[in-house]
């Protein structure tokens, strides 16, 4: 069966996350979780699976601490689970990636659509989903919010800047899907019993011969202060600071 | 109901209590599910807290080796505080912690220590379903036979309530009311991080040993206290205190709490650490007494918290290792019991055995003498008045520390016979 595959991270809690007052980030405290926006792209290949018929799968790239993400990943309805199970995830970038997910795309066979959120809550780098269209030559739409199908095609709706474009596409493609697509349920009982039943593939970069290394190497990572303009209305009457501040904030772009 | 519906035991809450009963359970093949409300196991938790190996040791031996723990506790300390003065008493014992044994008791952060007792547990075959709430139980001739969570219904033989203090589930069945405010004590507790150097120097210990304070006269006189353990990168610290006691006070839980860290003799301990977790949860405070009349009903067993299973003495609490004994002989109760209902009165005999009851008993007095509302308010004021006098020296002719002590009591408005009937009253009490 035609298989809808749905590309997540397991991504550092950002809660859990701290800056030092030295502005170094501390994540080691950090718990892992399932991107939050991947969580949007998993109920998408769920409720396509139901629309379009085919099987809703998932597929991550991750290191061995990936592991806790399997279940809750299958918790949430589809029915197999994929794991490019590789150390060098953590240093990889978006080709390194999107590489890894489109080999293990290839390997895992007949499938009809890979849906991946627009980016993860980590790093928001929008890569993924272009770049395995790209390397696995399929038709790509991104600033996606609604898919309907018409026999062996989607019709995808895409959210842009103030308006919204309809667009068609013959299956295969590949998506990139908006938390505005879809609201995650949370997993039930029986959902999350069943989870730890449902087959896990793990691929290793052997099985899959991938070019691990990154072009891109992230050097520093440092917590970001945003400088306040520290602007304060206080002559005149409050109708006239009203507008003061009104005109200053439509000046910054704000309103 | 199919096949896929149904377990031999469900039980609901993973903390130590659910865990450990699980764990035996599930070692002896028998289909276990734990749900736990949160999305890890721990995470909803406020403990304190520390765990006595003991109790670890008898759900599997070994098991102490591998826990994820903090520091083994060597310095059991108790403090007194008045105004701006303390007195303390660090009692250290080599023979708790002999070489080539297992220490008898650790400081754990229970958010990492739950997590890694769950997943112990399910490497041994249990089932842990996290992020799912019990809504309801099912019941059916009278006996609970399951629950449901959200859409699901999942049956089992015996339902066992782990849920904690205050617990729903046990109300549901209709074995406990809805708490009264006598019953419990609110707990709030910080951990502030501290770099390990810094712990072991503050408190005089090497780098694995660890300490656990009770504090006394740090609750403006409401019936409560405080409490101290060393982590290995941080420090619990917290109290609890009776909510009808404090409401009535005007100061709020918080404020109180926030006197005890700016405390003279507390402050220099956490000073230059960093909060890194806050919380607040409700505490059993009766002990004994505090357990419910019935504790089971046919398909149904209550414990740890959710039972009451809390021994407070003022000068050790304990909860998680009561915890752990309970969730070990409700297993043994499932196991060695085939008729459905003679599973409860066997896991009340197994109390029994396993000497938990029976330890709870033996302290129940101290209820009554942690009842004394004395020992929060001019007690603690005497002492460190006694120590006051005792220490002071500026030339003068001292008076005889008989004289002082009856002076102190005198000024802090206890008469005489009020301290004999207070004393007779521990006396029995303990």
């Amino acid at each position: 069966m035609s298989k809808i595959i749905a590309c997540y991270k397991w991504v550092a809690d950002e809660a859990d996350i701290r800056i030092n007052p030295d502005q170094s980030v501390d994540i080691t405290k950090a718990k892992g979780k399932i991107s939050d926006y991947d969580k949007n792209a998993i109920e998408a290949a769920v409720e396509a699976a139901g629309k379009l018929g085919g099987q809703a799968v998932t597929l991550t790239f991750g290191n061995a601490g990936a592991k806790p993400s399997i279940k809750d990943a299958l918790s949430r309805g589809p029915e197999e689970a994929y794991w490019v199970k590789a150390a060098e995830a953590d240093q990889a970038d978006g080709a390194v990636t999107a590489r890894a997910l489109a080999a293990a795309i290839q390997k895992i066979g007949d499938s009809s659509l890979v849906i991946c959120a627009e980016g993860a809550s980590d790093t928001y780098a929008r890569q993924i989903a272009p770049r395995i269209g790209a390397i696995l030559n399929l038709p790509v739409i991104s600033s996606v919010i609604i898919m309907t199908f018409e026999g062996n095609s989607l019709v995808a709706t895409r959210k842009l800047e103030d308006s919204l474009e309809t667009v068609k596409v013959e299956l295969p493609a590949v998506v990139a899907v908006l938390p505005e697509a879809n609201n995650p349920p949370l997993p039930g009982l029986k959902a999350v019993m069943a989870a730890g039943k449902k087959p896990l593939t793990e691929y290793s970069a052997a099985d899959l011969g991938i070019d691990f290394k990154p072009r891109n190497q992230v050097v520093a990572v440092k917590g970001y202060v945003m400088n306040r303009k520290n602007i304060i209305f206080d002559a005149g009457d409050s109708v006239s600071r009203v507008k003061e501040l009104a005109a200053a904030l439509r000046k910054e772009g704000v309103l | 109901m199919s096949e896929a519906d149904k377990m031999d035991v469900i039980i609901i809450g993973a903390g130590p209590a659910g865990i450990a009963c699980a764990y035996i359970l599930a070692q002896a093949g028998k289909e276990v599910l734990v749900i736990e409300r949160a999305e890890t196991p721990g995470a909803k938790n406020v403990t304190g807290g520390r765990l006595y190996t003991y109790a670890l040791e008898m759900v599997d031996k070994g098991l102490t080796e591998e826990a994820v723990l903090e520091r083994k506790i060597t310095h059991e300390q108790i403090m007194i505080l008045s105004q701006d003065k303390a007195i303390s008493i660090d009692y250290h014992d080599p023979s708790f912690n002999r070489e080539g044994q297992v220490p008898q008791s650790y400081s754990i952060l229970r958010a990492q220590f739950d997590e890694w007792f769950a997943a112990k547990a399910e490497e041994i075959g249990a089932m842990v379903a996290c992020g799912v709430k019990v809504d309801d139980l099912i019941e059916k001739d009278g006996k609970i036979i399951g629950v449901v969570a959200g859409e699901d219904e999942m049956y089992a033989d015996v339902v066992i309530a782990a849920d904690g203090v205050n617990s729903f589930m046990a109300q549901k069945a209709g074995l406990i009311k809805d708490i009264s405010a006598h019953q419990v004590g609110v707990g709030i507790k910080e951990v502030i991080e501290l770099p390990p150097d810094t712990i072991q120097e503050r408190f005089n210990l090497k780098p694995d040993e660890g300490a656990a304070r009770m504090i006394l006269g740090c609750t403006e006189g409401i019936h409560g206290g405080g409490f101290l353990y060393t982590n290995r990168e941080s420090i619990s610290l917290g109290c609890v205190l009776m909510p009808e006691e404090a409401a009535a006070h005007g100061k709020s839980v918080h404020e109180i709490f926030q006197d005890l860290k700016m405390h003279p003799a507390i402050y220099p301990l956490i000073a230059g650490g960093e909060s890194i977790e806050y919380g607040a949860h409700l505490v059993s405070e009766e002990g004994y007494r505090g357990i419910p009349q019935k504790i089971y009903r046919e398909g149904f067993l209550m414990i740890g918290d959710a039972a009451g299973f809390v021994i407070n003495t003022g000068y050790s609490i304990r909860g998680i290792d009561l915890a752990i004994v309970s969730g070990v002989a409700a297993a043994r109760a499932v196991l060695n019991t085939s008729a459905s209902d003679q599973v409860g009165p066997a896991y009340l005999q197994e109390l029994k055995n396993i000497e938990l009851l029976p330890t709870m008993q033996a302290v129940d007095g101290y209820a009554d003498l942690l009842a004394i509302p004395r020992i929060y308010s001019s007690y603690p004021r005497i002492a460190v008045g006694v120590f006051e006098r005792l220490f002071t020296v500026n030339g003068q002719k001292p008076n005889s520390l008989i004289k002082n002590t009856k002076e102190v009591i005198k000024s802090n408005g206890v008469s005489m016979w009020q301290l004999f009937k207070d004393v007779l009253r521990g006396y029995k009490s303990i």
